[in-house]
Protein backbone atom coordinates (compact mmCIF):
# COMPACT_ATOMS: atom_id res chain seq x y z
CA UNK A 1 0.00 0.00 0.00
CA UNK A 2 1.12 3.84 -0.49
CA UNK A 3 2.11 5.61 2.48
CA UNK A 4 -0.83 8.12 3.07
CA UNK A 5 1.72 11.20 1.92
CA UNK A 6 1.85 9.74 -1.20
CA UNK A 7 -1.71 9.03 -1.50
CA UNK A 8 -2.21 13.16 -0.69
CA UNK A 9 0.11 13.86 -3.42
CA UNK A 10 -1.24 11.56 -5.75
CA UNK A 11 -5.33 12.70 -4.87
CA UNK A 12 -3.40 16.39 -5.29
CA UNK A 13 -1.82 16.24 -8.52
CA UNK A 14 -5.25 14.05 -9.78
CA UNK A 15 -7.21 17.05 -8.87
CA UNK A 16 -5.09 19.98 -9.86
CA UNK A 17 -3.41 18.61 -13.11
CA UNK A 18 -6.37 16.13 -14.66
CA UNK A 19 -9.63 18.49 -13.30
CA UNK A 20 -7.73 21.63 -14.11
CA UNK A 21 -7.58 20.27 -17.80
CA UNK A 22 -10.98 18.58 -17.98
CA UNK A 23 -12.31 22.32 -15.82
CA UNK A 24 -10.19 24.51 -18.86
CA UNK A 25 -11.40 21.77 -21.89
CA UNK A 26 -14.96 21.90 -21.09
CA UNK A 27 -14.97 25.96 -20.76
CA UNK A 28 -12.82 26.07 -24.07
CA UNK A 29 -15.39 23.50 -25.48
CA UNK A 30 -18.45 25.13 -24.25
CA UNK A 31 -17.06 28.86 -25.18
CA UNK A 32 -16.63 27.56 -29.11
CA UNK A 33 -20.29 25.88 -28.98
CA UNK A 34 -21.63 29.01 -27.57
CA UNK B 1 -2.85 21.13 -31.29
CA UNK B 2 0.60 21.95 -32.41
CA UNK B 3 1.70 23.57 -29.47
CA UNK B 4 0.27 21.00 -27.00
CA UNK B 5 2.93 18.47 -29.24
CA UNK B 6 5.99 20.94 -29.11
CA UNK B 7 5.14 20.99 -25.22
CA UNK B 8 4.89 17.13 -24.60
CA UNK B 9 8.01 15.50 -25.63
CA UNK B 10 10.88 13.71 -24.39
CA UNK B 11 10.92 16.42 -21.55
CA UNK B 12 7.71 14.63 -20.23
CA UNK B 13 9.12 10.76 -20.43
CA UNK B 14 12.71 10.94 -20.13
CA UNK B 15 13.44 14.30 -18.66
CA UNK B 16 11.19 14.69 -16.10
CA UNK B 17 11.36 10.62 -14.41
CA UNK B 18 14.98 10.99 -14.65
CA UNK B 19 15.52 14.86 -13.07
CA UNK B 20 13.06 13.70 -10.46
CA UNK B 21 14.87 10.63 -9.80
CA UNK B 22 17.75 12.58 -9.16
CA UNK B 23 16.36 14.98 -6.96
CA UNK B 24 14.73 12.49 -4.87
CA UNK B 25 11.54 11.58 -6.10
CA UNK B 26 8.61 12.61 -4.06
CA UNK B 27 10.98 15.33 -2.91
CA UNK B 28 10.99 17.27 -6.69
CA UNK B 29 7.41 16.90 -7.19
CA UNK B 30 6.18 20.10 -4.96
CA UNK B 31 8.67 22.22 -5.91
CA UNK B 32 7.87 21.16 -9.37
CA UNK B 33 4.25 21.89 -9.10
CA UNK B 34 4.39 25.08 -7.20
CA UNK B 35 6.77 26.37 -10.38
CA UNK B 36 4.01 25.03 -12.76
CA UNK B 37 1.68 27.80 -11.17
CA UNK B 38 4.03 30.19 -10.28
CA UNK B 39 6.56 30.52 -13.51
CA UNK B 40 5.24 28.07 -15.88
CA UNK B 41 1.42 28.89 -17.12
CA UNK B 42 2.01 32.75 -16.57
CA UNK B 43 5.26 32.74 -18.58
CA UNK B 44 3.22 30.51 -21.24
CA UNK B 45 0.24 32.94 -21.29
CA UNK B 46 2.53 36.16 -21.47
CA UNK B 47 4.35 34.03 -24.65
CA UNK B 48 0.65 33.34 -25.78
CA UNK B 49 -0.28 37.04 -25.69
CA UNK B 50 3.14 37.94 -27.21
CA UNK B 51 2.49 36.14 -30.45
CA UNK B 52 -1.40 36.19 -30.82
CA UNK B 53 -0.61 40.12 -30.59
CA UNK B 54 2.62 40.68 -32.73
CA UNK B 55 1.44 37.79 -35.23
CA UNK B 56 5.33 37.76 -36.00
CA UNK B 57 8.55 35.78 -34.78
CA UNK B 58 10.18 36.31 -31.59
CA UNK B 59 13.17 39.27 -33.17
CA UNK B 60 10.20 40.99 -35.02
CA UNK B 61 7.79 41.26 -31.66
CA UNK B 62 10.15 42.21 -29.26
CA UNK B 63 11.36 44.98 -31.89
CA UNK B 64 7.79 45.71 -31.99
CA UNK B 65 7.62 46.61 -28.32
CA UNK B 66 11.13 48.33 -28.34
CA UNK B 67 13.66 48.69 -31.01
CA UNK B 68 16.39 47.85 -28.40
CA UNK B 69 14.45 44.53 -27.80
CA UNK B 70 14.97 42.86 -31.23
CA UNK B 71 18.31 40.60 -29.63
CA UNK B 72 15.80 39.32 -26.70
CA UNK B 73 13.81 37.70 -29.69
CA UNK B 74 16.85 36.13 -31.17
CA UNK B 75 18.36 34.94 -28.01
CA UNK B 76 15.30 33.38 -27.52
CA UNK B 77 14.99 31.26 -30.69
CA UNK B 78 18.75 30.47 -31.02
CA UNK B 79 18.23 29.16 -27.38
CA UNK B 80 16.00 26.37 -28.62
CA UNK B 81 18.02 25.48 -31.70
CA UNK B 82 20.91 24.60 -29.47
CA UNK B 83 18.53 21.93 -27.35
CA UNK B 84 17.92 20.55 -30.36
CA UNK B 85 21.40 19.71 -31.22
CA UNK B 86 21.49 17.41 -28.48
CA UNK B 87 17.77 16.29 -28.07
CA UNK B 88 18.14 15.47 -31.68
CA UNK B 89 20.92 12.89 -30.41
CA UNK B 90 19.03 11.86 -27.65
CA UNK B 91 16.33 10.63 -30.43
CA UNK B 92 18.61 8.92 -32.88
CA UNK B 93 19.53 6.98 -29.31
CA UNK B 94 15.85 5.83 -29.57
CA UNK B 95 15.80 5.02 -32.94
CA UNK B 96 18.60 2.79 -32.83
CA UNK B 97 16.53 1.10 -29.39
CA UNK B 98 13.74 0.79 -30.93
CA UNK B 99 15.85 -1.45 -33.89
CA UNK B 100 17.77 -2.99 -31.11
CA UNK B 101 14.60 -3.93 -29.25
CA UNK B 102 13.35 -6.50 -32.05
CA UNK B 103 15.78 -8.83 -30.56
CA UNK B 104 16.86 -7.13 -27.22
CA UNK B 105 20.28 -6.56 -28.71
CA UNK B 106 21.60 -5.31 -24.84
CA UNK B 107 21.84 -8.46 -23.98
CA UNK B 108 22.00 -9.24 -20.17
CA UNK B 109 24.41 -6.27 -19.29
CA UNK B 110 22.58 -3.08 -20.88
CA UNK B 111 25.12 -0.77 -19.25
CA UNK B 112 27.86 -2.32 -20.65
CA UNK B 113 26.02 -2.26 -24.25
CA UNK B 114 24.39 1.12 -24.22
CA UNK B 115 28.36 2.85 -23.14
CA UNK B 116 30.57 0.50 -24.72
CA UNK B 117 29.18 -1.57 -27.50
CA UNK B 118 26.69 1.58 -29.00
CA UNK B 119 28.54 4.74 -27.44
CA UNK B 120 32.15 4.06 -27.42
CA UNK B 121 32.11 5.98 -24.00
CA UNK B 122 35.56 7.17 -23.09
CA UNK B 123 36.82 8.31 -19.73
CA UNK B 124 36.32 11.94 -19.69
CA UNK B 125 34.40 15.06 -22.06
CA UNK B 126 37.83 16.13 -23.73
CA UNK B 127 38.80 12.65 -24.87
CA UNK B 128 36.96 13.00 -28.35
CA UNK B 129 37.99 8.43 -29.10
CA UNK B 130 35.61 7.01 -31.89
CA UNK B 131 32.15 7.38 -33.36
CA UNK B 132 29.43 5.64 -33.05
CA UNK B 133 28.07 4.19 -36.96
CA UNK B 134 24.52 3.67 -35.61
CA UNK B 135 23.83 7.32 -33.85
CA UNK B 136 25.45 8.82 -36.93
CA UNK B 137 22.69 6.96 -38.95
CA UNK B 138 20.10 7.75 -36.35
CA UNK B 139 20.85 11.21 -36.88
CA UNK B 140 20.49 11.09 -40.75
CA UNK B 141 17.07 9.38 -39.89
CA UNK B 142 15.58 11.93 -37.54
CA UNK B 143 17.32 15.43 -39.26
CA UNK B 144 15.79 14.66 -42.35
CA UNK B 145 12.62 13.56 -40.77
CA UNK B 146 12.34 17.41 -39.72
CA UNK B 147 13.45 18.84 -42.27
CA UNK B 148 10.79 16.74 -44.30
CA UNK B 149 8.10 17.72 -42.06
CA UNK B 150 9.03 21.36 -41.66
CA UNK B 151 9.73 22.52 -45.24
CA UNK B 152 5.82 22.75 -45.84
CA UNK B 153 5.52 24.80 -43.29
CA UNK B 154 2.97 25.41 -40.32
CA UNK B 155 -0.29 23.08 -42.50
CA UNK B 156 1.77 19.93 -42.39
CA UNK B 157 2.98 20.89 -38.73
CA UNK B 158 -0.92 20.92 -38.10
CA UNK B 159 -0.96 17.10 -39.58
CA UNK B 160 1.57 15.80 -38.35
CA UNK B 161 0.46 16.54 -34.82
CA UNK B 162 -3.08 14.60 -35.34
CA UNK B 163 -0.93 11.54 -35.09
CA UNK B 164 2.32 12.55 -32.41
CA UNK B 165 0.06 13.89 -30.23
CA UNK B 166 -2.41 10.72 -29.85
CA UNK B 167 -0.73 8.11 -30.30
CA UNK B 168 2.69 7.95 -27.87
CA UNK B 169 -0.20 9.18 -25.35
CA UNK B 170 -2.10 5.90 -26.00
CA UNK B 171 1.48 4.07 -26.17
CA UNK B 172 2.35 5.27 -22.79
CA UNK B 173 -1.09 4.02 -20.89
CA UNK B 174 -0.44 0.81 -22.40
CA UNK B 175 2.94 1.00 -21.09
CA UNK B 176 1.41 2.26 -17.59
CA UNK B 177 -1.08 -0.49 -17.14
CA UNK B 178 2.36 -3.02 -18.21
CA UNK B 179 4.18 -1.34 -15.39
CA UNK B 180 1.86 -1.05 -12.68
CA UNK B 181 0.86 -4.86 -12.87
CA UNK B 182 4.79 -5.61 -12.49
CA UNK B 183 6.13 -7.38 -8.52
CA UNK B 184 7.31 -4.01 -6.80
CA UNK B 185 5.67 -1.43 -9.07
CA UNK B 186 4.56 -0.28 -5.78
CA UNK B 187 7.32 0.82 -4.45
CA UNK B 188 8.91 2.72 -7.32
CA UNK B 189 5.36 4.63 -7.06
CA UNK B 190 5.93 5.54 -3.33
CA UNK B 191 9.35 6.32 -4.02
CA UNK B 192 7.53 9.07 -6.58
CA UNK B 193 5.07 10.06 -4.68
CA UNK B 194 6.22 10.42 -1.16
CA UNK B 195 6.66 14.03 -0.51
CA UNK B 196 10.28 15.12 1.26
CA UNK B 197 9.70 18.40 3.17
CA UNK B 198 13.31 18.85 3.95
CA UNK B 199 14.03 19.09 0.24
CA UNK B 200 12.35 22.57 0.03
CA UNK B 201 15.14 23.89 1.68
CA UNK B 202 17.71 22.65 -0.69
CA UNK B 203 17.96 25.87 -3.60
CA UNK B 204 19.69 22.65 -6.45
CA UNK B 205 15.79 20.93 -6.23
CA UNK B 206 13.97 24.47 -7.07
CA UNK B 207 16.13 25.14 -9.34
CA UNK B 208 15.88 21.63 -11.26
CA UNK B 209 11.60 22.24 -10.65
CA UNK B 210 12.16 25.54 -12.37
CA UNK B 211 14.57 24.43 -15.75
CA UNK B 212 12.44 21.14 -15.77
CA UNK B 213 8.80 23.46 -16.04
CA UNK B 214 10.54 25.77 -18.92
CA UNK B 215 12.33 22.94 -20.80
CA UNK B 216 8.97 20.70 -20.57
CA UNK B 217 6.45 23.36 -21.36
CA UNK B 218 8.69 25.03 -24.16
CA UNK B 219 8.81 28.23 -22.58
CA UNK B 220 11.52 30.86 -22.80
CA UNK B 221 12.42 29.52 -25.65
CA UNK B 222 10.29 31.68 -28.32
CA UNK B 223 8.60 28.15 -29.63
CA UNK B 224 5.24 29.24 -28.06
CA UNK B 225 5.30 33.10 -29.14
CA UNK B 226 6.27 31.40 -32.89
CA UNK B 227 3.19 29.11 -32.57
CA UNK B 228 0.68 31.71 -31.19
CA UNK B 229 1.85 33.67 -33.99
CA UNK B 230 0.05 31.19 -36.21
CA UNK B 231 -3.16 31.30 -33.92
CA UNK B 232 -6.62 33.14 -35.00
CA UNK B 233 -7.10 36.91 -34.21
CA UNK B 234 -10.14 35.35 -32.21
CA UNK B 235 -8.70 32.58 -30.55
CA UNK B 236 -8.56 31.86 -26.79
CA UNK B 237 -5.45 33.18 -25.67
CA UNK B 238 -5.68 32.06 -21.64
CA UNK B 239 -7.68 29.10 -22.25
CA UNK B 240 -4.90 27.78 -24.65
CA UNK B 241 -2.41 28.66 -22.63
CA UNK B 242 -3.40 26.73 -19.29
CA UNK B 243 -4.97 24.16 -21.35
CA UNK B 244 -1.23 23.10 -23.06
CA UNK B 245 0.82 23.39 -19.40
CA UNK B 246 -1.51 20.98 -18.11
CA UNK B 247 -1.57 18.74 -20.72
CA UNK B 248 2.44 18.77 -20.64
CA UNK B 249 2.03 18.85 -16.67
CA UNK B 250 -0.16 16.03 -16.81
CA UNK B 251 1.59 14.20 -19.53
CA UNK B 252 4.86 14.13 -17.23
CA UNK B 253 2.66 13.37 -13.77
CA UNK B 254 1.86 10.45 -15.73
CA UNK B 255 5.17 9.57 -17.04
CA UNK B 256 6.49 9.11 -13.42
CA UNK B 257 3.79 5.93 -13.21
CA UNK B 258 5.03 4.76 -16.19
CA UNK B 259 8.67 4.31 -15.44
CA UNK B 260 8.78 4.55 -11.11
CA UNK B 261 6.79 1.19 -11.63
CA UNK B 262 9.12 0.16 -14.00
CA UNK B 263 12.22 1.52 -11.72
CA UNK B 264 10.70 -0.38 -8.74
CA UNK B 265 10.07 -3.86 -10.27
CA UNK B 266 13.86 -3.27 -11.81
CA UNK B 267 14.73 -2.59 -7.75
CA UNK B 268 12.75 -5.44 -6.10
CA UNK B 269 14.22 -8.05 -9.56
CA UNK B 270 17.71 -6.97 -8.19
CA UNK B 271 16.89 -6.91 -4.20
CA UNK B 272 19.00 -3.47 -4.21
CA UNK B 273 16.69 -0.42 -2.92
CA UNK B 274 15.97 1.81 -5.55
CA UNK B 275 17.70 4.97 -4.23
CA UNK B 276 20.75 2.57 -4.93
CA UNK B 277 20.22 2.54 -8.64
CA UNK B 278 22.08 4.98 -9.15
CA UNK B 279 20.22 6.52 -12.08
CA UNK B 280 21.36 9.32 -13.92
CA UNK B 281 20.59 11.18 -17.11
CA UNK B 282 20.31 9.30 -20.18
CA UNK B 283 21.06 5.93 -18.21
CA UNK B 284 17.13 6.22 -17.68
CA UNK B 285 15.85 5.38 -20.96
CA UNK B 286 19.07 3.45 -22.29
CA UNK B 287 20.07 1.11 -19.58
CA UNK B 288 17.28 1.22 -16.59
CA UNK B 289 14.34 0.44 -18.97
CA UNK B 290 16.68 -1.91 -21.28
CA UNK B 291 17.72 -3.78 -18.24
CA UNK B 292 13.62 -4.13 -16.82
CA UNK B 293 12.70 -5.12 -20.30
CA UNK B 294 14.81 -7.87 -20.72
CA UNK B 295 13.25 -9.20 -17.05
CA UNK B 296 9.68 -9.14 -18.42
CA UNK B 297 7.97 -12.36 -18.35
CA UNK B 298 6.23 -12.10 -21.68
CA UNK B 299 6.28 -10.16 -24.44
CA UNK B 300 9.59 -7.90 -23.73
CA UNK B 301 10.21 -7.26 -27.31
CA UNK B 302 7.11 -5.49 -27.98
CA UNK B 303 6.75 -3.71 -24.81
CA UNK B 304 10.51 -2.37 -25.63
CA UNK B 305 9.82 -1.94 -29.32
CA UNK B 306 6.60 0.32 -27.35
CA UNK B 307 8.31 2.31 -25.85
CA UNK B 308 10.60 3.68 -27.92
CA UNK B 309 8.11 4.44 -30.56
CA UNK B 310 6.47 6.64 -28.08
CA UNK B 311 9.36 8.29 -27.03
CA UNK B 312 10.31 8.72 -30.87
CA UNK B 313 6.36 9.85 -31.17
CA UNK B 314 6.55 12.63 -28.22
CA UNK B 315 10.06 13.90 -29.05
CA UNK B 316 9.53 15.11 -32.91
CA UNK B 317 7.12 17.60 -32.50
CA UNK B 318 8.72 18.96 -29.82
CA UNK B 319 12.05 18.50 -32.12
CA UNK B 320 10.92 20.34 -34.95
CA UNK B 321 9.34 22.76 -33.28
CA UNK B 322 12.47 24.19 -31.77
CA UNK B 323 13.87 24.40 -35.04
CA UNK B 324 10.84 26.49 -36.18
CA UNK B 325 11.42 30.18 -34.00
CA UNK B 326 14.25 30.57 -35.83
CA UNK B 327 13.35 29.75 -39.02
CA UNK B 328 10.46 32.01 -38.65
CA UNK B 329 12.98 34.15 -37.65
CA UNK B 330 15.03 34.12 -40.28
CA UNK B 331 12.62 33.42 -43.16
CA UNK B 332 10.60 37.14 -41.67
CA UNK B 333 13.79 39.08 -40.78
CA UNK B 334 16.21 38.26 -43.96
CA UNK B 335 13.40 37.52 -46.55
CA UNK B 336 14.91 33.92 -47.04
CA UNK B 337 12.21 31.34 -48.37
CA UNK B 338 11.05 28.88 -45.73
CA UNK B 339 12.62 26.01 -47.63
CA UNK B 340 16.05 27.24 -47.80
CA UNK B 341 16.08 28.37 -44.13
CA UNK B 342 14.87 25.11 -42.76
CA UNK B 343 17.53 23.17 -45.21
CA UNK B 344 20.35 25.56 -44.37
CA UNK B 345 19.11 24.89 -40.65
CA UNK B 346 18.89 21.52 -40.66
CA UNK B 347 22.32 20.77 -41.90
CA UNK B 348 24.19 22.93 -39.78
CA UNK B 349 22.38 21.14 -36.83
CA UNK B 350 22.96 17.99 -38.35
CA UNK B 351 26.60 18.86 -38.51
CA UNK B 352 26.66 20.24 -34.64
CA UNK B 353 25.07 16.88 -33.76
CA UNK B 354 27.65 15.03 -35.11
CA UNK B 355 29.27 16.07 -31.98
CA UNK B 356 27.48 14.23 -29.92
CA UNK B 357 28.36 11.19 -32.19
CA UNK B 358 32.11 10.63 -30.70
CA UNK B 359 33.05 8.62 -27.33
CA UNK B 360 32.88 11.97 -25.22
CA UNK B 361 29.54 12.61 -26.79
CA UNK B 362 27.82 11.13 -23.57
CA UNK B 363 29.37 13.71 -21.43
CA UNK B 364 29.52 16.66 -23.90
CA UNK B 365 25.42 16.21 -24.41
CA UNK B 366 25.00 15.81 -20.12
CA UNK B 367 26.91 19.13 -19.44
CA UNK B 368 25.21 20.92 -22.63
CA UNK B 369 22.31 19.96 -21.22
CA UNK B 370 22.93 21.06 -17.72
CA UNK B 371 24.18 24.61 -18.35
CA UNK B 372 21.35 25.47 -21.72
CA UNK B 373 18.54 23.80 -19.24
CA UNK B 374 19.46 25.24 -15.75
CA UNK B 375 21.09 28.75 -17.07
CA UNK B 376 19.74 29.42 -20.57
CA UNK B 377 16.66 29.11 -20.32
CA UNK B 378 16.30 30.81 -16.43
CA UNK B 379 18.07 33.27 -17.83
CA UNK B 380 15.72 33.91 -20.89
CA UNK B 381 12.61 33.57 -18.88
CA UNK B 382 14.09 36.12 -16.16
CA UNK B 383 14.47 38.49 -19.27
CA UNK B 384 12.03 38.41 -20.54
CA UNK B 385 9.58 38.67 -17.33
CA UNK B 386 12.15 42.13 -16.38
CA UNK B 387 11.94 43.80 -19.72
CA UNK B 388 8.08 43.23 -20.37
CA UNK B 389 7.18 43.42 -16.89
CA UNK B 390 8.79 46.63 -15.65
CA UNK B 391 9.72 48.16 -19.24
CA UNK B 392 7.10 47.11 -21.66
CA UNK B 393 3.16 46.74 -22.11
CA UNK B 394 2.16 44.41 -19.25
CA UNK B 395 -0.76 46.08 -18.29
CA UNK B 396 -1.78 46.27 -21.71
CA UNK B 397 -1.14 42.97 -22.67
CA UNK B 398 -3.12 41.63 -19.25
CA UNK B 399 -5.64 43.73 -20.83
CA UNK B 400 -5.19 42.39 -24.41
CA UNK B 401 -5.45 38.79 -23.44
CA UNK B 402 -8.66 39.36 -21.52
CA UNK B 403 -10.13 40.99 -24.28
CA UNK B 404 -9.89 37.35 -26.47
CA UNK B 405 -10.37 35.18 -23.66
CA UNK B 406 -13.12 34.00 -21.63
CA UNK B 407 -11.24 32.96 -18.86
CA UNK B 408 -9.76 36.27 -17.09
CA UNK B 409 -6.45 36.97 -15.98
CA UNK B 410 -6.06 39.24 -12.71
CA UNK B 411 -3.45 41.32 -11.29
CA UNK B 412 -2.14 38.37 -9.92
CA UNK B 413 -1.03 37.29 -13.28
CA UNK B 414 0.75 40.87 -13.45
CA UNK B 415 2.51 40.54 -9.92
CA UNK B 416 3.87 37.47 -11.13
CA UNK B 417 5.44 38.63 -13.95
CA UNK B 418 6.61 41.42 -12.47
CA UNK B 419 8.36 40.48 -9.26
CA UNK B 420 7.74 36.92 -8.13
CA UNK B 421 8.84 35.37 -11.80
CA UNK B 422 12.43 37.98 -11.45
CA UNK B 423 12.82 37.57 -7.63
CA UNK B 424 12.83 33.67 -7.88
CA UNK B 425 14.65 33.14 -10.86
CA UNK B 426 17.48 36.03 -9.83
CA UNK B 427 17.84 34.16 -6.49
CA UNK B 428 18.04 30.69 -7.87
CA UNK B 429 20.68 32.35 -10.61
CA UNK B 430 22.73 33.24 -8.04
CA UNK B 431 22.56 30.82 -5.86
CA UNK B 432 23.18 27.99 -8.48
CA UNK B 433 26.44 30.39 -10.23
CA UNK B 434 27.89 30.45 -6.44
CA UNK B 435 27.24 26.50 -6.07
CA UNK B 436 28.55 25.99 -9.80
CA UNK B 437 31.85 27.84 -9.43
CA UNK B 438 32.18 26.23 -5.81
CA UNK B 439 31.52 23.05 -7.25
CA UNK B 440 32.20 22.57 -11.10
CA UNK B 441 29.74 20.21 -12.74
CA UNK B 442 30.52 16.60 -12.52
CA UNK B 443 34.01 17.63 -11.40
CA UNK B 444 34.77 18.21 -15.28
CA UNK B 445 37.86 20.23 -15.88
CA UNK B 446 37.07 23.88 -16.80
CA UNK B 447 37.92 24.11 -20.28
CA UNK B 448 34.87 21.25 -21.26
CA UNK B 449 32.36 23.69 -19.22
CA UNK B 450 33.49 26.61 -20.96
CA UNK B 451 33.81 25.02 -24.20
CA UNK B 452 30.27 23.01 -24.75
CA UNK B 453 28.36 24.95 -21.75
CA UNK B 454 29.53 28.42 -21.15
CA UNK B 455 30.65 29.50 -24.56
CA UNK B 456 27.96 28.62 -26.18
CA UNK B 457 25.54 30.51 -24.33
CA UNK B 458 27.55 33.56 -24.41
CA UNK B 459 27.94 33.14 -28.25
CA UNK B 460 24.20 33.12 -28.72
CA UNK B 461 23.74 36.63 -27.32
CA UNK B 462 26.53 38.12 -29.37
CA UNK B 463 25.39 36.77 -32.34
CA UNK B 464 21.21 37.89 -31.17
CA UNK B 465 23.18 41.41 -30.53
CA UNK B 466 25.15 41.98 -33.45
CA UNK B 467 21.71 40.93 -35.38
CA UNK B 468 20.25 43.46 -33.74
CA UNK B 469 22.90 46.04 -34.62
CA UNK B 470 22.96 44.86 -38.19
CA UNK B 471 19.00 45.69 -37.92
CA UNK B 472 20.17 49.26 -36.63
CA UNK B 473 22.19 50.00 -38.92
CA UNK B 474 20.74 49.43 -42.25
CA UNK B 475 17.71 51.37 -41.09
CA UNK B 476 19.67 54.32 -40.39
Amino acid sequence: MLPASALIMFLFGVIVIYGGLAYFLYRAFKGKTK
Amino acid sequence: MAAVGSAIGLGNVWRFPYICYANGGGAFLLPFFIALFTAGIPLLILEFTIGHWSQQPPPAAFKEMNKKWEWAGWWATFIPFLVSIYYVVIMAWCFAYMLYAIDLRWGTNAETFFLQTFLRVTNGPLEFGGISIPVILGLIAIWTMIFIILYKGVDRIGKVVLLTVPLPTILLMVLTLRGITLPGAIEGISYYLTPDFSALTNVNVWLAAYAQVFFSIGVAQGIMITYASYLKKTSDINNNAIITALADAGTSFFAGFTVFSVIGYLAASQGVGIDQLGIAGPFLVFVTYPTAISLLPAAAAIFGILFYIALLTFGIDSAFSMIEPLTAGINHRFKITKTKTTAVLCTIGFSLSLLFTAGNGLYLLELMDHFVANFGLVAVGLVECILIGWFGPLKYFQTYANKTSEVHIGRWWTIIIKFIIPTVLILLLVLSIIENILHPYMEYPWIALLLFGVIPLIAIIIISIMIMKKSQKEET
